[in-house]
């Protein structure tokens, strides 16, 4: 579904974010990506959605080329691309259900939506995505009263109402306690299977990927370092990610 | 401690004498400068406190002459005070409908072009700067006597006083879930509607609030000018030398800035 190649990317200051890095996803697949601090891993995702335009390479979802695309096209192709962060980047006066229902404004090119409304039909699929994330009860809650946890669960639901073929996920349980953050990832690990997702999600909780994440994905220094099963991945090569660049 | 231990602090250079006369002679010209500036103040003004003593007799005369107030007017007051309300109510509205799309465009964050930019901070700018009493001479001018030319100078001061406040406010708030409407797709238009607005629409709001409480003082100034409402009452009363009538003015004057004072300090409370 995510068919990365040859991605790669030199910031203005020189530094090569990106050197030629490849990865896929498939439907249904949890990719983790492992890394130290400033390794890329963000910047990988930035160019994947296009919020960073790469130097080089191919970034295609469902075949479509999104390096190539620009204007109203990228957005269009972007329908197809979900992104949750490290912080639930909320609309905090705004009702929970209010909230996830923005996730479909994309779809909809009417002068109601223009206004500041939002269509009847995506307001209860938006109840819909609430309970695919347990959040169902606290639809009309305001989003700024809720708990990290509860946030985060509301910017996935957000995530689904855009109806994307793959979810991106840059650090989602940073900032959450461990609870929250198991929560967080059996949630992705269940979407994933349930709706066909390909979940590409960046973490620093390495014991995280080695239960939920289907594939793990080492990167260091811009490179991919490797690309293996869960189950093949070892401490040491893990551990190596996080050695310095000089080490 | 031990023997071989640094005392805390002893790595920094303890301060010479020349430093410690320069911080001195530092003090010595603020303070001096200080002086100067007040000083200069007093001449400029030609302040004359004997003044005040020898004008004590003057006011108490005023005083004796504006007492009992004239309640027997208190009805020919009342239209005076409606209408310096409804100036200020007036102002606020127009000023708020012309100062939004200004401060979208005058936000640094959400501009669509560099541009419209500059423009809209020099209209802001303009507007802001001309005081409102020169727009109400202004208006009188040009649409003559009355109410409507008050309201126009407030609504026109109001688009600088709020249009920059609303873009600061723009400005300051949180873009991370601006940044996240933009990456579901969503379109400018609806991520201004759907993000922009809810995110800082309180704050405006009580801002709003705020230029209403602003705006109703100025409007009894106005009347000054001929734009209208209880100022033009007052000025006419001093000037036919009915004292009595002018407390009357004043007391009602008082209880209208102190009403929208409270009013417009328990709203904004509500809306924090």
């Amino acid at each position: 579904m995510l068919d990365v190649r040859g991605l790669s990317l030199r910031y203005p200051n020189g530094t090569q974010a990106l050197a030629g890095f490849d990865v896929a996803v498939g439907s249904g697949e949890l990719v983790v990506v492992l890394g130290g601090n400033g390794s890329g891993k963000t910047t990988l995702l930035r160019c994947i959605s296009r919020t960073l335009s790469p130097d080089k390479g191919e970034v295609r979802v469902g075949g479509v080329d999104l390096a190539q695309l620009s204007g109203e096209k990228l957005r269009r192709a972007r329908l197809d691309l979900a992104v949750i962060s490290q912080h639930a980047a909320l609309v905090r006066r705004r009702s929970v259900i209010a909230n996830v229902a923005t996730g479909a404004l994309g779809r909809h090119d009417t002068l109601w939506t223009a206004l500041g409304g939002l269509p009847a039909d995506e307001l209860t699929a938006a109840r819909g995505h609430l309970g695919e994330v347990g959040l169902d009860h606290l639809a009309r809650q305001r989003a700024g009263t809720l708990s990290g946890g509860q946030a985060q669960r509301v910017a996935i639901a957000r995530a689904l109402a855009q109806r994307p073929r793959v979810l991106l996920a840059d650090e989602p349980v940073a900032s959450l306690d461990p609870e929250a953050a198991e929560d967080i990832m059996r949630l992705l690990k269940r979407l994933a299977a349930e709706e066909k997702l390909a979940v590409l999600c960046v973490l620093h909780q390495v014991e995280l990927a080695y239960r939920y994440a289907d594939r793990v994905v080492g990167i260091r220094g811009g490179r991919l370092a490797f690309d293996l099963p869960r189950a093949e991945v070892s401490r040491e090569a893990v551990h190596r990610l996080y050695l310095s660049e000089a080490a | 401690m031990t023997d071989g231990a640094v005392p805390r602090g002893a790595a920094t250079a303890a301060p010479g004498p020349w430093s410690a006369l320069i911080s001195s002679a530092a003090r010595l010209a603020v303070l001096l400068g200080t002086l100067l500036v007040i000083v200069q103040a007093l001449i400029v003004v030609q302040a004359r406190p004997q003044d005040l003593i020898t004008g004590v007799h003057g006011m108490a005369d005023i005083i004796r002459r504006a007492t009992p107030p004239d309640f027997s007017h208190i009805n020919t007051a009342l239209w005076p005070a409606l209408e310096t309300i409804d100036i200020a109510i007036f102002g606020t509205i127009a000023g708020i409908i012309m100062a939004l799309p200004l401060a979208v465009l005058a936000a640094a964050n959400v501009t669509p072009s560099r541009p419209l930019y500059y423009l809209a901070r020099g209209v802001i700018g303009f507007t802001r700067a001309v005081p409102d009493l020169v727009w109400a001479l202004f208006f009188v001018t040009a649409v003559g006597l009355g109410p409507f030319p008050g309201g126009l100078a407030l609504a026109v001061h109001s688009i600088g006083m709020l249009g920059r406040l609303f873009a600061e406010t723009i400005e300051h708030m949180d873009m991370a879930p601006i940044d996240a409407l933009a990456l579901t797709g969503a379109r400018r238009l609806q991520i201004f509607t759907h993000g922009v607005v809810p995110s800082v629409l309180t704050s405006l709001a009580g801002i709003s609030l705020y230029r209403l409480d602003e705006n109703i003082r100025s409007s009894l100034v106005l009347g000054f000018v001929g734009a209208g409402g209880i100022g033009f009452q007052l000025l006419t009363a001093m000037n036919l030398f009915q004292y009595r009538q002018v407390s009357l003015l004043l007391i009602v004057t008082f209880v209208i800035v102190l009403t929208a004072e409270r009013l417009s300090a328990v709203l904004r409370e509500k809306l924090a």
